[in-house]
C-alpha cells in the first residue's frame, strides 16, 4: 500500500492504494482513516484497494465544498468514476458505511457488491446510540472495543510530519463527521434503503458498542435480501479485534458465485 | 462610560451538594430540582429590579441567551427584554443577545427585536451571538462546523431585513423565504449591533470588519481577562480597526455596600453559589469544530499567559474555595463601599479599555432585597462618578434616545460638588 494524493476539481485528498485484482474502493469511519492497515494490505493480496480519506479528514481538503451529505456523495461518484475500474466492490465501515450505502444507492451501476462494517445511517428510538461525541477516551474504549487491549493494535492515518498534534488531528477529523454524525447519526438512509440493488453483506462485531445488536436486526430488516454476519468477540473495528474471521467473511462473500442483483 | 444592569437568571434553591454530587449545571441537569413556582418568583424579582435599575440611572438592562440550565434560566432573552421594554423608560434594552443560528426561520429575531424596539421607543440593542457550545450545539443540535456559517447567513438576512424598502426573496444555504418583508420595523432603522466572544478570531475579524461593539462576557475579571483582551486590542490596533472603548463590554460582579465589612456577611454568600452551582461538564464545553484550531491556540496562549491568575487560583474560584476578598483581589468580584468600589471600576476601565461595563448587580442566591441595595448604590453614588471615563469619544454603540434621556436625567439631578470633583 503507497499513501499518494488524488485530486478531483476543490478536492485534494490523500489516498492509500496498491495490490492487484479485481478493484476494491474501502470508505473509513468517524475517528480517522486507518492508514495502510493490516487488514487492507491482506485484502490487497487479491484486490486493486483505493482508500481515500474523506474529506475535511486529515490531511484531505473540499470540506468547505459540502453542504449536506448528498454533496459529499455525488464527490464519491465523481471519484470511483475518475478511478476509470468499472463496478468496484465497495467496503464501507462505520461512517464509511454510510457512505458506501449511500453510493450504492445513487450510483448502482459503479457498485457491485456491498460490505458494511457496523454502519452508521440508521436510528431507533427505541435504542438511541450512544453519543460518540460526548464519550471521554476511556468511555469511547468500553464501547468500541470487546478487548480494550487491542486498541494497541488500531492504525491510524496520523503523521506527526504534517504539523497537527494528536489532539488536533482528532479534532479535525471529529468536526467533519459531525457534518453528517450531529445530533444524531441519521440523514435519511433508511427512507433511501429501498433502492439499495447490489448485493450486500452487513458486518456487526457482536460485543460493538457504538452500533449495537438492535442495529443488527434493523439493517436486515431494511435490507431484506441483504446477508447478514456476525463476528463473535469483536466490537466496532472487527478487521482489527477479529481480522481472520473478518478478512474470511469479506472475501468469500466477494468470491463467490454471481448472485442476482436484487429485482427493482 | 456607560453601565448595564444584569445578572445571570440563575435557580437560586439547587441543593448544597449540588457539586459533590458531580451533577452538571448545563444541558442534562435533572430537572426535579426546580420548582417550576420558584422560578417564576425568581423571574418576577428579576424584573422589578431591572425596572428599578432603570430608575437608578443605568444606560442598558441586559438580557441574555441559554438553554437548559439552572445558571441562566433565559432561554429567550427576548421574553424578558419584552417584560421591560414596556415597563421602563430610560435605558437601553440590551440583547446580548439572540443566537442567531438557533432562529428558524431567522426572520423572527428581526420580527421580535423591530417588536422591542417599537415598544421601547428605539431603546434596542441587538446583541448577536453564536451560543455556547452547551446552547447552540448540545442543546440545540447544530453540527458545530456549520454553526458559524449558519450566524452568518442568518445575520445578513436579518440586516437586510430591517433595511429592505420592498419584499425580497432569500435563497440560502440554510433557509428559503421568497417573501421576506418583516413588520413591523426597528425605529432605530438598525440598531446598535454587539457580537460577544470568548477570543475566537474569526470573531475578532467579523467586529472589526463590520465595526460593531465586541464583548468579552466572562466572570473572572480582570487579571483573567487581561491577555486576551490586550491581545483583542493589539489585533484591533493591527488591522486598522476602531479603538473606540466604547465598543468594547466587559462583563463584572459588582458587590456594593455601606461599608466593607458589610459587603462581605452581606455577599459571600450567593458569591460563592455563583461559582460553585456553575458547574460545568468538560464534554460540553468543547464540540470538535465549534472553535477551530487557530483559534484554540490563541485561547491557549492567552490562558497560559495570564501571570496574575494560576490555574489553581481558577479551580479554587470555581469551587467556592476562596475567601470573599481574596474573590475580590483576583478581579472575579469588586466589592465594598461605592467609593473603593468606583476607584475599582475606574482601573478595570482604563487597564482593559472599556466603555460599556456590564455589572451583574445580582448574583447566585443573593436576596432581593441586596440586590436592589446594590442597584442603588451603584447607579446612584458609583455611575455618576464615573461619567468622565471616555468622554471625549463618542459612543455608536448604544441607541440615541437612550443615551440623551440619561443624560437629561442626570443633569437634571443634585449634584454633590466634592465628590464630582474627585
Amino acid at each position: 500500500m503507497i499513501q499518494s494524493r488524488m485530486r478531483l476539481g476543490d478536492f485534494d485528498v490523500r489516498i492509500w492504494s496498491g495490490g492487484a485484482g479485481p478493484p476494491l474502493v474501502y470508505l473509513h469511519g468517524f475517528e480517522h482513516h486507518p492508514g495502510a492497515a493490516p487488514y487492507l494490505q491482506r485484502l490487497s493480496g487479491d484486490h486493486q484497494i483505493l482508500a481515500p480519506e474523506h474529506p475535511g479528514f486529515g490531511a484531505s481538503t473540499g470540506f468547505d465544498r459540502l453542504t449536506d451529505l448528498q454533496d459529499l456523495i455525488l464527490y464519491y461518484r465523481a471519484l470511483v468514476e475518475g478511478w476509470g475500474r468499472g463496478p468496484v466492490d465497495l467496503v464501507g465501515h462505520c461512517l464509511g458505511g454510510m457512505f458506501a450505502a449511500e453510493l450504492a444507492v445513487l450510483a448502482p451501476q459503479l457498485v457491485r457488491r456491498l460490505v458494511l462494517v457496523d454502519p452508521y445511517g440508521l436510528w431507533l428510538d427505541d435504542a438511541p446510540l450512544p453519543d460518540p461525541f460526548l464519550l471521554v477516551p476511556a468511555a469511547l474504549a468500553a464501547v468500541k472495543w470487546r478487548d480494550p487491549a487491542c486498541a494497541a493494535r488500531e492504525t491510524s492515518a496520523f503523521d506527526p510530519a504534517l504539523g497537527d498534534t494528536a489532539a488536533e488531528f482528532r479534532t479535525i477529523n471529529l468536526t467533519a463527521a459531525s457534518k453528517f454524525m450531529w445530533p444524531i447519526p441519521d440523514r435519511g438512509l433508511a427512507r433511501r434503503l429501498p433502492y439499495l440493488t447490489a448485493p450486500t453483506l452487513v458486518i456487526h462485531g457482536d460485543a460493538d458498542g457504538l452500533t449495537p445488536p438492535a442495529y443488527e436486526a434493523a439493517w436486515a430488516a431494511a435490507l431484506p435480501h441483504a446477508r447478514t454476519a456476525v463476528i463473535a468477540d469483536a466490537g466496532h473495528l472487527p478487521m482489527v479485534e477479529a481480522e481472520g474471521a473478518f478478512i474470511d467473511l469479506v472475501e468469500d462473500f466477494l468470491n463467490e458465485a454471481p448472485w442476482p442483483r436484487v429485482p427493482e | 462610560m456607560k453601565f448595564h444592569w444584569f445578572a445571570e437568571a440563575t435557580y437560586p434553591h439547587l441543593p448544597d451538594d449540588f457539586p459533590a454530587r458531580g451533577l452538571s449545571s448545563w444541558v442534562n441537569t435533572p430537572t426535579e430540582l426546580m420548582d417550576p413556582v420558584k422560578v417564576g418568583e425568581t423571574y418576577r424579582m428579576f424584573i422589578r429590579l431591572m425596572q428599578q435599575a432603570d430608575r437608578d440611572g443605568f444606560d442598558g438592562l441586559a438580557v441574555n441567551e441559554h438553554h437548559q440550565t439552572p445558571f441562566a434560566m433565559t432561554p429567550s432573552p427576548n421574553l424578558l427584554a419584552a417584560s421591560l421594554a414596556s415597563t421602563t423608560e430610560n435605558a437601553a434594552i440590551l440583547i446580548i443577545g439572540d443566537s442567531l443560528a438557533l432562529y428558524n426561520p431567522p426572520t423572527r429575531v428581526a420580527e421580535e427585536m423591530a417588536y422591542l424596539d417599537c415598544v421601547s421607543g428605539g431603546r434596542v440593542i441587538a446583541g448577536f451571538v453564536f451560543g455556547t457550545p452547551m446552547d447552540s450545539v448540545f442543546a440545540y443540535g447544530n453540527p458545530p462546523p456549520e454553526l458559524r456559517d449558519r450566524f452568518h447567513e442568518a445575520r445578513g438576512l436579518i440586516l437586510r431585513a430591517w433595511e429592505a424598502k420592498e419584499p425580497f426573496a432569500f435563497n440560502g444555504k440554510y433557509t428559503q423565504l421568497r417573501y421576506v418583508n418583516v413588520w413591523p420595523k426597528p425605529i432605530q432603522q438598525r440598531p446598535p449591533i454587539w457580537v460577544p466572544g470568548s477570543g475566537s478570531l474569526e470573531t475578532w475579524d467579523l467586529v472589526i470588519d463590520e465595526n460593531y461593539c465586541y464583548g468579552h462576557l466572562s466572570f473572572s475579571g480582570l487579571h483573567s481577562a487581561k491577555p486576551m483582551v490586550d491581545a483583542y486590542w493589539d489585533y484591533v490596533a493591527a488591522r486598522g480597526g476602531d479603538t473606540n472603548p466604547h465598543r468594547m463590554a466587559f462583563t463584572q460582579l459588582i458587590c456594593c455596600a455601606a461599608t466593607d465589612a458589610e459587603a462581605e456577611a452581606k455577599y459571600y454568600d450567593a458569591v460563592r453559589y455563583f461559582y460553585r452551582m456553575n458547574t460545568l461538564d468538560p464534554k460540553f464545553t468543547m464540540a470538535p469544530g465549534y472553535t477551530t484550531i487557530r483559534s484554540q491556540q490563541a485561547m491557549a496562549a492567552h490562558l497560559r499567559n495570564a501571570p496574575n491568575l494560576r490555574p489553581e487560583d481558577r479551580a479554587r474560584a470555581q469551587k467556592g474555595e476562596m475567601s470573599f476578598w481574596e474573590y475580590d483581589e483576583k478581579g472575579y468580584i469588586i466589592a465594598g463601599t461605592p467609593q473603593r468600589v468606583r476607584q475599582r471600576v475606574r482601573e478595570l476601565a482604563k487597564d482593559l479599555r472599556i466603555g460599556q461595563l456590564i455589572g451583574c448587580l445580582h448574583m447566585g442566591d443573593l436576596c432581593e432585597e441586596t440586590a436592589a441595595e446594590n442597584t442603588h448604590l451603584f447607579g446612584t453614588q458609583v455611575i455618576p462618578h464615573l461619567r468622565d471615563l471616555w468622554a471625549d469619544q463618542p459612543d455608536h454603540w448604544t441607541p440615541p434616545i437612550s443615551q440623551q434621556r440619561i443624560a437629561a436625567r442626570s443633569s437634571a439631578a443634585p449634584k454633590n460638588v466634592f465628590e464630582a470633583a474627585e
